[in-house]
């Protein structure tokens, strides 16, 4: 490529250059900058420099760990329903059968709503008074009186996974749902010649044959649990007492509420920093196998 | 806006008068000064009748005022963003809540400078007035005031053979008990401890009638001193959930407007509320126990009164306008035009009382004649002025009050769901007051 060209292609890209510094490589190491300051934004006149102050006191705090416990725990739970029922369901949408194609577009629904009224949809279900969940189980028997959902600190966080999880569930199915269409049918047509039965063939075909879906599905949908907020904050607000208190929540209470921008940037940066540091484990340890 | 960009506004207006004058243009020179606007920002209640009451000033004085308004929700950290990127803010709607924090960061000004606003403190409410000082000056004119009451639906008591409405908290458990076993509420009591705004206004009410208090005058805590009002406050409402059952276990997760909802639908007998709440409780279009609600004195704990919490919004002069001679003068026009009278009336105050039921700190308006008539229609306006004048403000208004209340809060619902007990929780709650108050 002649010096003509390079200046040519440099020249063209520039534009895009100075956008990705100015919306994305700057902002990320300005909130770096913030996060070694005592900013309260409330205290314009007092943003002493601490360096590294703020990740002290954020590891120090045992509230911090308490919500890194209770993400790690929403992440696993929403992940792994995620994954079984997303693979149940791309497995019945990959055979034939009338209706297939309705079926297909009624689970897209969740997809398709929004968060935030995914999230205003479960509280009206989960409503200890009125909510649909209480009525349906009351008809049906279940319960001789209406029961505490949310309020309930033992139930809350599977009650949000559940939410989270009906939400997730449409993509990560397409996803491997594509994985499937992907596999050559005669991997299956040679293993019938060779007396397979089919939860053999589901075992030594499909499942190593969906790995790179996996992996997608799984690295993907594991940042999204970790970095999950709209539902902690129309449910529950991080309530009752801690019991829905994560990562997330975390950073919205420091930076949002408290106005602690110093060590609102810095709970980011770990928690960027951990949702990194998962991904890459993940890809290490799987990818190995594709 | 920067200092920096506004003084050159300021300098491109006096060199653009200057050149006017020069070349005879001196009046014109006048309108482009005057064609400032006061800057006036509030959150989004009652927007029409603020307009229109900004509609007889502009007419009544010639001076223009740029209205804009925020949701409440996002109303404390869209103005903070605002004071910090110095955009231009004269006059304000202000939260009690906010006061101390805005007042030390240097964002409002105090108003004591003006005497044509502060003749108006005789006619008000005495906690109406405290809640507007900080540090012995005074930040504002009130916009709205109102207390938390206790309610209770006639027809429950009634029927459950009571005479009379509880005057004590040991009374309430005793009435719900009975109504309970009457089989007329399975929750006799409705009492919200969502995680929200309003959570603190619910929790002093509660110790403000227990006598007690979340810090004393000094400032230092005193919530977890077991001879103070707070511990038998909270202890009562654990014990309400958990021991008598007469108040339901999803109280941490309703807040007040479901509370609200959930008291109109006559699922309960006694109801926490904001006092203004009784237009809506009584309204047949709105409430299907309307014309039962009744209000009561706030029950007394035991060594406690029948004092309750009451709040303040009010109008706040930023410190910008008052470094500008000029501006502060015409936002303090404004200020008394809201705040105070207009006119010789306290017509603004009125006219939100009359539209939207929203209450007011100005005592003469509990002797209007049209005040009295309409408020009889659905509550009785001797009792709304009787526990106003009970009403204390929030002793824990702080520059760190935001903090606080995120502990205080889990605190609370941690002890009402029996993640903790009484003590632990008010411990709690007071040593992170006192590590916050030494950080200042």
């Amino acid at each position: 490529m002649s010096r003509y060209d390079q200046m040519s292609a440099l020249g063209l890209l520039a534009p895009m250059l100075v956008v990705l510094l100015v919306v994305a490589v700057f902002p990320v190491l300005y909130s770096f900058w913030v996060s070694l300051f005592d900013l309260k934004l409330t205290r314009p006149h007092r943003v002493p420099f601490v360096w590294l102050a703020n990740y002290a006191t954020v590891f120090q705090d045992p509230l911090f760990w308490a919500s890194v416990w209770r993400t790690t725990w929403f992440t696993v739970i929403s992940v792994a329903a995620i994954m079984v029922i997303a693979l149940l369901a791309a497995l019945l949408l990959n055979e034939e059968f009338r209706g297939r194609r309705f079926l297909s577009a009624v689970l897209l629904v969740p997809w398709a709503i929004p968060y935030v009224a995914n999230g205003l949809m479960w509280k009206w279900i989960y409503d200890s008074g009125y909510g649909a969940l209480n009525g349906l189980l009351f008809q049906l028997d279940f319960i001789d009186k209406y029961m505490v959902w949310l309020g309930d600190s033992e139930k809350t966080l599977a009650l949000i996974a559940n939410a989270f999880v009906w939400k997730e569930v449409p993509l990560a199915t397409i996803l491997i749902l594509v994985g499937l269409k992907s596999i050559p049918g005669d991997l299956y047509s040679a293993a019938r010649v060779d007396g397979a039965n089919v939860w053999r063939r589901f075992v030594h075909i499909t499942l190593p044959a969906l790995r790179p879906s996996f992996m997608l599905v799984l690295i993907y949908e594991a940042m999204m649990a970790i970095r999950h907020f709209d539902l902690f904050f129309i449910l529950t607000e991080g309530g009752p007492a801690e019991a829905s208190h994560v990562l997330a929540w975390e950073v919205y209470v420091e930076t949002f509420r408290k106005l602690s921008f110093g060590t609102g940037s810095a709970l980011a940066y770990i928690m960027a920093i951990l949702t990194f540091l998962l991904a890459f484990a993940l890809i290490r340890a799987l990818g190995k196998k594709l | 806006m920067s200092q920096r960009s506004y003084r050159r506004r300021e300098f491109l207006k006096a060199s653009a008068a200057a050149t006017l004058a020069g070349t005879g243009a001196f009046s014109l020179a006048r309108q482009a000064f005057a064609a400032d606007p006061i800057n006036f920002f509030a959150w989004s209640a009652g927007v029409d009748q603020v307009k229109s009451h900004i509609s007889a000033f502009e007419a009544k004085t010639g001076l223009k005022v740029a209205y804009n308004n925020a949701p409440w929700a996002q109303y404390r950290d869209t103005l903070v963003t605002k004071f910090v990127g110095r955009a231009p803010l004269d006059v304000l709607w202000v939260s009690d809540s906010w006061l101390p924090e805005w007042a030390e960061a240097g964002w409002l000004a105090p108003i004591d400078g003006y005497p044509q606003l502060l003749k108006y403190n005789a006619d008000v409410d005495d906690f109406s007035t405290q809640s507007m000082m900080y540090k012995g000056k005074q930040y504002g004119l009130t916009y709205y005031t109102d207390y938390m009451g206790f309610f209770y639906d006639e027809d429950k008591l009634k029927k459950a053979g009571i005479g009379a409405p509880p005057k004590t908290w040991d009374e309430v458990v005793q009435q719900s008990l009975k109504i309970k076993k009457a089989g007329l509420a399975e929750y006799p009591l409705m009492l919200s401890m969502a995680r929200e705004t309003w959570l603190i206004e619910f929790l002093s009410a509660m110790v403000f009638s227990h006598g007690g208090r979340f810090v004393d005058d000094s400032g230092v805590a005193v919530m977890q001193d077991k001879k103070r009002g707070a511990h038998a406050a909270l202890s009562w409402i654990v014990e309400a959930v958990n021991k008598h059952k007469i108040v339901s276990p999803a109280c941490v997760e309703i807040g007040e407007l479901n509370g609200l909802k959930a008291f109109t639908s006559g699922n309960h007998a006694f109801a926490l509320l904001g006092r203004y709440r009784v237009r809506t409780l009584n309204d047949p279009k709105q409430s299907q126990i309307a014309g039962r609600v009744r209000q009561a004195l706030m029950p007394a704990g035991p060594g406690g009164s029948h004092a309750t919490v009451g709040w303040n919004r009010f109008y706040g002069l930023t410190s910008q306008a008052a470094a500008n001679k000029e501006k502060a003068a015409n936002a303090v026009k404004l200020i008394e035009w809201f705040g105070g009278k207009a006119d010789g009336k306290y017509a603004f105050q009125k006219l939100m009382f009359m539209d939207v039921g929203s209450g007011f700190a100005v005592k003469p308006l509990f002797k209007d004649a049209e005040i009295i008539k309409a408020y009889q229609q659905y509550s009785d306006i001797g009792m709304y002025e009787r526990q106003q004048a009970l009403a204390k403000k929030k002793d824990v208004i702080s520059p760190w009050f935001g903090e606080w209340d995120e502990v205080n809060g889990t605190a609370w619902q941690a002890a009402i769901v029996g993640k903790s007990s009484v003590d632990d929780a008010l411990r709690k709650s007071a040593d992170s007051w006192n590590k916050l108050r030494k950080q200042g």
